[in-house]
């Protein structure tokens, strides 16, 4: 069946114009549908991610913004006593904005030494070592530094907060990429006097086996009737109520995807439909030499799968290279969706546009097939 | 058994109210190695009944046998198998593939049949020779005269050595210097490679270079102002 290839690859060829309009409005369609894929893995991987289960997030009750979320440090001490709780690390979290934004600054102070601990974290330059002697050092998510071109012993400064980078970090976990840590006390006193003593949330992690819901509640008990009364949730819920307006948004947006796989089928058939009746004669003609009408429709199908899975290509290699090289991410209150390529998407794509190929030329297929020899010999 | 045996074949077209019958019964016998002329004023059915041996259109009633096989019972895909096996087409106006070398389009028929690249490549070199092309191996329809395109139309009709040729007025659009090749070309095909050829044409000049001379009148098929019959019934 592969003889015919060549015949199918010359005709599309005869037509290039056309040709080259279907594939790059499906390479379009394609790319933004990788994107919104990619958004939406973000969000997924935030609240799946294996730690969300095992680590909560204690936060000051009905409070959202870290800037307005103030809890005592000491309720540290309280909660590390506690059954089940492995490490409590305090996090001070300052962000310069705190609505939906593409390009939001989110810093994370805690203390240097719980960071090795609580972090898995590889550098890709700087140390460790220069880091934890520094009082305003920063360790800066690749994903950051690449949007902010910034490179070890840079200096920058965001609102109130100055700081020198010591080292640039990868982490596997996709949304710390877009983060800046810094020592916690550094930004307690950059804050101003006033936010000495207080921490946004404090991240508890559980030893294995322990009900977190359990512990979340003992927690909130214990403050009820303390200065700051707590909200304590596991971290997958905590990111996923902390960006809930982004978070329907972005289900929302999902639809958009099915309306890009729409546009390239339409695409698709259009095209194909449009060759199929350029061609009815041709069609005709290699009937009259023998070609079967089975064939003839996989003829028309090889080449509707040929234009889908072209631009199927250059659509999903467009997003992974823009998506690897640019780092993008939303935030909201201080909690980042990375928007990373991947391999499972990719493969999506290609599948998608491989199975709207071939859906776009079953009709135009079928019709060609079934053309009568001898009216369409006569066709103009 | 003749190669070819029509019995009996009438081709009806609805045309609303009323029914046009191109073919009425007509019977026929075409031999091995033939050159049959079928002529007939315009409209008369001749390319209906070239169309039903070639087995790309359906007779109303009757009985086609070629070769040994009857193919008014073939289904549509077995008929394109026994077209790509037994039939070769030369249209009047050639129907070369666009997108295809003259190479390319004399091996198509070739490609429909179980066949090495090198025993497809000697036979398409071996058909391009007899129509005189070979330097024209490389050149698109687009970039070959009338004549050329014919020649090319005739090499891929007889590339598979088909059991039977048939050719649909195919010198109707050729001045007649390049009318005059391809009829020499056609008694070739039938003289020196032993074809059995069945012409379409309007030309009464043409219709004398074959063997055989048929008519098509008022849905009769008439030969040296007899109807003609097929052996088969006479046997019968
Ligand atoms: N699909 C069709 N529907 C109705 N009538 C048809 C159809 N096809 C052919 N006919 C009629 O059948 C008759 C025979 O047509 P055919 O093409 O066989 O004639 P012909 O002898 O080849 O004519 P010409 O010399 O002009 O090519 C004509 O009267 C034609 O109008
Ligand atoms: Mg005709």
């Amino acid at each position: 069946m592969f003889k015919f290839v060549p015949y199918v690859l010359k005709s599309l060829w005869r037509h290039r114009a056309r040709t080259l309009l279907t594939v790059s409005g499906t390479a379009v369609a394609l790319l933004v549908f990788c994107f919104i894929g990619s958004v939406q893995q973000g969000l997924l991987a935030l609240t799946s991610d294996a730690s969300a289960d095992r680590t909560l997030i204690v936060f000051q009750e009905n409070r959202f913004c870290p800037q307005s979320s103030r809890l005592p440090q000491d309720y540290g001490g309280t909660i590390a006593k506690m059954s089940g709780v492995r490490d409590v690390v305090p996090i001070k979290v300052f962000t310069n904005n705190c609505r939906a934004s593409l390009d939001a600054i989110v810093f994370q102070g805690m203390p240097p030494e719980k960071l090795t601990t609580a972090r898995d974290l590889s550098l890709t330059s700087g140390s460790m070592g220069s880091f934890a002697q520094q009082d305003d050092a920063a360790l800066v998510g690749a994903d950051v530094a690449t949007r902010r071109g910034l490179a070890e012993g840079d200096k920058f400064t965001i609102g109130d907060v100055s700081v020198v980078v010591r080292g640039v970090f990868q982490s596997s976990v996709a949304a710390e990429n877009n983060l800046i840590y810094t020592h916690l006390e550094f930004l307690q006193r950059a804050r101003g006097a006033n936010d000495v003593g207080t921490v946004t949330q404090l991240e508890v992690h559980l030893a294995d086996g322990v009900d977190p819901d359990h512990v979340a509640k003992q927690i909130d008990q214990e403050f009820r009737s303390g200065p700051v009364a707590t909200t304590t949730r596991t971290k997958g819920m905590f990111q996923a109520d902390t960006l809930g307006d982004l978070a329907e948004l972005i289900g929302f947006v999902h639809w958009l995807g099915y309306a890009c796989v729409g546009l390239v089928l339409s695409l698709v058939a259009t095209t194909t439909v449009m060759s199929v009746q350029d061609r009815i004669k041709e069609h005709a003609v290699l009937q009259t030499l023998g070609l079967r009408p089975l064939r003839v429709f996989r003829l028309v199908l090889i080449e509707s799968v040929v234009l889908s899975t072209l631009g199927g290509i250059l659509g999903v290699v467009g997003s992974v290279l823009i998506l690897s090289s640019t780092g993008m991410s939303v935030a909201a209150e201080g909690v980042t969706i990375a928007f990373e390529p991947s391999a499972v998407l990719a493969v999506q794509g290609l599948i998608v546009s491989l199975a709207v190929g071939i859906l776009a030329g079953l009709a135009p297929g079928w019709h060609a097939s079934r053309t009568e020899i001898v009216p369409a010999l006569r066709h103009a | 058994m003749s190669l070819v045996d029509v019995l009996n074949v009438t081709k009806e077209y609805a045309n609303g109210e009323e029914t046009i019958r191109p073919l009425d019964g007509v019977s026929l016998s075409i031999e091995e190695g033939d050159y049959v002329s079928l002529m007939g004023a315009s409209g008369s059915g001749k390319s209906t009944l070239l169309n039903l041996i070639a087995g790309i259109d359906q007779a109303t009633s009757g009985e086609i046998n070629v070769a040994g096989t009857e193919i008014t019972k073939l289904s549509r895909g077995k008929l394109a198998d026994w077209r790509a096996a037994h039939i070769g087409y030369v249209f009047q106006t050639h129907n070369l593939i666009p997108v295809l070398t003259a190479y390319e389009n004399v091996e198509l028929p070739l490609l429909l049949l179980p066949m090495s690249a090198a025993e497809r490549r000697k036979r398409v070199e071996i058909a391009m020779e007899a129509v005189d092309l070979t330097s024209r191996a490389s050149h698109y329809p687009r970039q070959m005269s009338g004549g050329q395109e014919q020649r090319v139309g005739i090499a891929r009709a007889i590339v598979a050595n088909p059991t039977v040729v048939v050719a649909d007025e195919p010198t109707g659009s050729l001045d007649d210097e390049t009318t005059e090749q391809i009829l020499q070309l056609l008694s070739r095909v039938n003289d020196e490679l032993g074809m059995t050829l069945l012409m379409v044409t309007h030309d009464a000049d043409a219709g004398k270079r074959a063997k055989r001379q048929i008519r098509l009148e008022r849905g009769r098929l008439m030969e040296n102002g007899k109807e003609t019959t097929s052996a088969h019934l006479r046997t019968a």
